[in-house]
């Protein structure tokens, strides 16, 4: 039968793989099986001796945040400070990985590379010297005094991160006990986690209707934005008249910026967002969760551009995110990559210094000044009267953002107002609180404490 | 027929089942519970074994087989975990009861090779379903929940297809339906059925499917031009994967360099041949070999298991099983007269030879690692229950064949 002569070549073919099999398995065992052991041997001394030498980290002024020791036969990384820098340095729990800065720099700080060990030379892994000054974190950690949100220290001009808490957070030494990645805490607010921004992100429709020549106009405000089933009112149901766009930038009018963004159209909002770093990437050091203007199934219509113009709708955006736009202002429109590292040594010896990297800038001097002016007028006169500092002047702009559940309180600013020196960004998250009444006090503190104590006189 | 004493394997088999219960017994701290499985398992195949003989059900020597290979594979799983080696017996049970199931069904039914149109349909059906209710296990989206228990249809859906292809290849098929012929409706339902494997990302099921139609093809099909465009679509989608798809150009790299990312990508198999390595010919033996890194360890990676515990010897022997296994599939196939049992045969003898194949190829990385499941020996209630199903269906096939012999006889 002719198929069953095929069938017997069939056979022939799979017993080959069989035999194929059994000889791969037999050379394996005799030519490929030791240089196998080796490696495992190899690997795992390079594992466990890495881990040993993994380099430090700093903080601004040179005191440990992050170290491995051995105690007789354990050795572990050893986190000083506690739980106040997890969500800058994150941890590195072996078997377990890696998290934040030390993720980002593994392979600065792991030692050397393998033939250097098995050459038996006792390298070290680098060193990392942090932005931050442990002891300003630690004064802003405690104004934020355990509830849930993020407080953000930027220094404008160079995008130098001063200081960064999110709360929760977690203890880098035990949260390797029993990791599971779906908790909440493991996310650090500040960066990794989007909140509404609401009505801060007026700074951003108040630069688009400054480039379309709407500075100085007049509205007519009768207590919200109004338009057939869509109705926006002001916080408190305030109707303020005649007011033009820069008083209601000071009262946060939610019918001005209503009308203002109805206006620009959907283009326009998309436009100013997306020069703003909204929908991109900032790359750097800092993992960041990207912010995003929303509106990606389904189209963005006129109707949509009142909600987005207030930083509702469905904009979201980080903290970080959010300080940096407050920075940008006060650094004459330019954006400035925020970074944590500032230096990378060896042995003592500086092998690497962070240089500051504008991302780009979104919008003019002319229109940067023209905001700064009205978030001075915000602390001033505005609903950021909160905020003010003796002697020095500030400026800023609140929020209040609605979203499922309680409200998130909003502050970003910057001081001093002629010089910047820090741009900041406090957000409480479902606080239930306004960002004039609960964000603010904690802005000025920060900010006072930095001029005060860090700033450059 | 020459008598051949099918007693010595059986002795063969509870000698072994006897003195690796026993280690398993003594390694864990001595308890009893050790021994009543092993009693359990032990019964069970001795009870499946007696009622093929009084019965008078066909060959004799596949459940020989398959009972030694899944003693090895319920030694190491017991060793492994208690709780999954007492999981797994309970499975191979339900499949002794499926595989007297299908021997019965496929025996006593006559309509088999008639309904095609139901097996291209049951088996698009079970495609539709998993990729409704599918939940991802591993990066594959092919598992079933139902009341808690996964299910994975696809090794089912194996089955179903050859039964399909045999109804072709058989030529019990040949009218046209819908305008289309034949030879058409086949190679569009086996290409809907890769393409909704590719969909799952069931990289190794779609290796072993697409084999079975390509050698039924070979033996089978008159128009060889069919074949050669056939192989050329292999290529191409081959080609076409490997450049666009990253998940098997990693697989490929992979295999290519196990040791260029070790903690990484190449994790799975650096620690599987860490394993076969660190075991030598005769293994730590068992309950002595550290098996705690080697991932997957009860599903894909138990042939590396094997290997830690009973060495590169016992690693063979597991090979040389599925080789006989394999070879007497073969010989039931080559012996059977009915057009229809042929390709059914044939279809069943190449799938377990070359999921065993793929499978264990890929572990000692004589080719690219595709996750699929070793026949009766990975743990995993759907593997087992579906090839005890095609084993039985063997069985129905080579007492056709015996008894047909033995009415000739006039016994």
């Amino acid at each position: 039968m002719k198929e069953n002569r095929r069938i017997i070549k069939v056979l022939i073919a799979i017993s080959f793989l069989f035999v194929a099999m059994l000889t791969y398995l037999m050379y394996f065992n005799l030519f490929v099986a030791d240089d196998v052991l080796d490696k495992k041997l190899e690997s795992q001394q390079w594992e466990t001796k890495s881990f040993q030498n993994r380099g430090k980290i700093y903080d601004r002024k040179g005191e440990l945040v992050a170290e491995t020791v051995s105690e007789g036969d354990v050795t572990k990384r050893a986190y000083p400070y506690g739980r106040l820098f997890s969500h800058v340095v994150g941890y590195c729990v072996r078997y377990k990985g890696t998290y934040h800065l030390e993720k980002v720099y593994n392979d600065e700080l792991v030692a050397g590379d393998r033939n250097m060990i098995f050459q038996n030379v006792n390298v070290q892994g680098k060193d990392l010297t942090l932005t931050i000054n442990a002891d300003f974190q630690q004064y802003v950690y405690d104004r934020l005094n355990g509830k849930k949100g993020a407080v953000v220290a930027l220094a404008p001009k160079t995008g130098e991160v001063l200081a960064m808490v999110s709360l929760p957070d977690f203890d880098p030494e035990t949260v390797g006990d029993n990791m599971n990645s779906q908790e909440d805490f493991l996310y650090a607010r500040a960066f990794n986690w989007t909140y509404p921004p609401g009505s801060t992100f007026k700074i951003l429709t108040a630069a688009a209707a400054y480039e379309n020549g709407m500075q100085g106009r007049i509205f007519n405000d009768t207590g919200g934005f109004v338009k057939d089933e869509l109705k926006i009112p002001n916080a408190g149901g305030k109707a303020y008249g005649e007011i033009s766009l820069e008083d209601g930038f000071r009262v946060s009018s939610n019918q001005v910026f209503g009308e203002v963004a109805y206006e620009l159209g959907p283009e326009k909002m998309k436009d100013i967002a997306k020069r703003f770093g909204l929908d991109t990437t900032m790359g750097g050091d800092i993992q960041m969760k990207m912010s995003t203007v929303g509106y990606k199934d389904k189209k963005m219509f006129d109707t949509d551009c009142p909600n987005v113009g207030i930083g509702q709708g469905e904009v979201e955006v980080t903290p970080l995110h959010m300080a940096m736009i407050c920075a940008t202002i006060a650094n004459d429109g330019k954006m400035m990559q925020p970074y944590l590292v500032k230096e990378v040594s060896y042995d003592g010896k500086s092998i690497g210094k962070a240089k500051a990297k504008e991302l780009r800038q979104p919008i003019t001097k002319e229109c940067a000044d023209y905001i700064g002016e009205m978030m001075v007028d915000v602390v001033e006169n505005g609903t950021g009267t909160r905020a003010q500092i003796s002697g020095i002047t500030v400026a800023g702009k609140t929020g209040t953002a609605e979203n499922s559940g309680e409200d998130h309180a909003w502050f970003v600013g910057y001081a001093p107002a002629e010089n910047p020196q820090i741009a900041v960004a406090v957000v409480l998250e479902n606080d239930g609180t306004s960002g004039g009444g609960a964000a603010a006090p904690i802005a000025s503190r920060v900010i006072n404490e930095y001029l005060e104590n860090y700033g450059i006189k | 027929m020459s008598r051949v004493n099918y007693r010595i394997p059986l002795y063969m088999v509870i000698l072994m089942n006897i003195l690796g219960f026993l280690l398993i017994f003594f390694s864990n701290d001595f308890q009893v519970n050790v021994l009543y499985v092993g009693l359990g398992f032990m019964a069970l195949f001795i009870l499946v074994y007696t009622v093929l003989i009084l019965c008078r059900m066909g060959d004799k020597f596949l459940i020989m087989i398959v009972s030694m290979l899944t003693t090895i594979s319920i030694l190491m799983l017991c060793r492994i975990d208690l709780e999954i080696g007492v999981k797994q017996i309970v499975w191979i049970a339900l499949g002794c009861i499926v595989f007297f199931i299908a021997y019965v069904f496929y025996y006593k039914l006559r309509f088999l090779d008639k309904i095609w149109l139901l097996y291209a349909l049951v088996g698009t059906g079970l495609f539709v379903m998993t990729l409704v209710l599918g939940k991802e296990i591993n990066g594959s989206k092919n598992w079933i929940e139902i009341g808690g228990m996964s299910f994975q249809p696809s090794e089912f859906t194996k089955i179903i297809y050859i039964l399909f292809l045999a109804c072709y290849y058989s030529k019990s098929w040949e009218s046209s339906f819908l305008k289309m012929s034949p030879t058409l409706i086949t190679g569009l339902v086996s290409y809907a059925y890769i393409g909704f494997l590719a969909l799952q990302r069931d990289w190794g099921t779609i290796l072993v499917m697409f084999m079975i139609y390509m050698f039924l093809m070979y033996v089978y099909e008159s128009k060889r031009r069919l074949l050669g465009f056939n192989i050329l679509m292999v290529i191409v989608v081959g080609v076409l994967g490997y450049l666009t798809m990253n998940h098997i150009r990693v697989r490929v790299n992979v295999w290519l360099d196990p040791w260029a990312d070790p903690s990484n990508t190449g994790y799975q198999i650096t620690q599987g041949l860490y394993g076969i390595a660190s075991g030598g010919y005769f293994g730590t033996g068992l309950g002595n070999g550290s098996l705690q890194n080697i991932p997957e360890i009860q599903n894909d990676f138990i042939f590396s298991a094997i290997c830690v515990e009973m060495g590169v010897f016992g690693g063979a022997a597991v090979i040389l099983l599925f080789f006989l296994l394999s070879y007497r599939c073969f010989k039931i196939t080559i012996n059977t007269t009915n057009a229809f049992n042929k390709v059914v045969g044939l279809g069943i003898s190449v799938m377990f030879s070359l999921q065993t194949f793929i499978i264990i190829g890929g572990v000692i990385n004589l080719i690219p690692l595709t996750g699929i499941t070793v026949p009766f020996v990975s743990s995993g209630g759907s593997s087992v229950v579906a090839s005890f199903a095609a084993l039985g269906i063997m069985q129905a096939i080579s007492a056709v064949e015996e008894r047909k012999g033995e009415d000739y006889e006039g016994e």
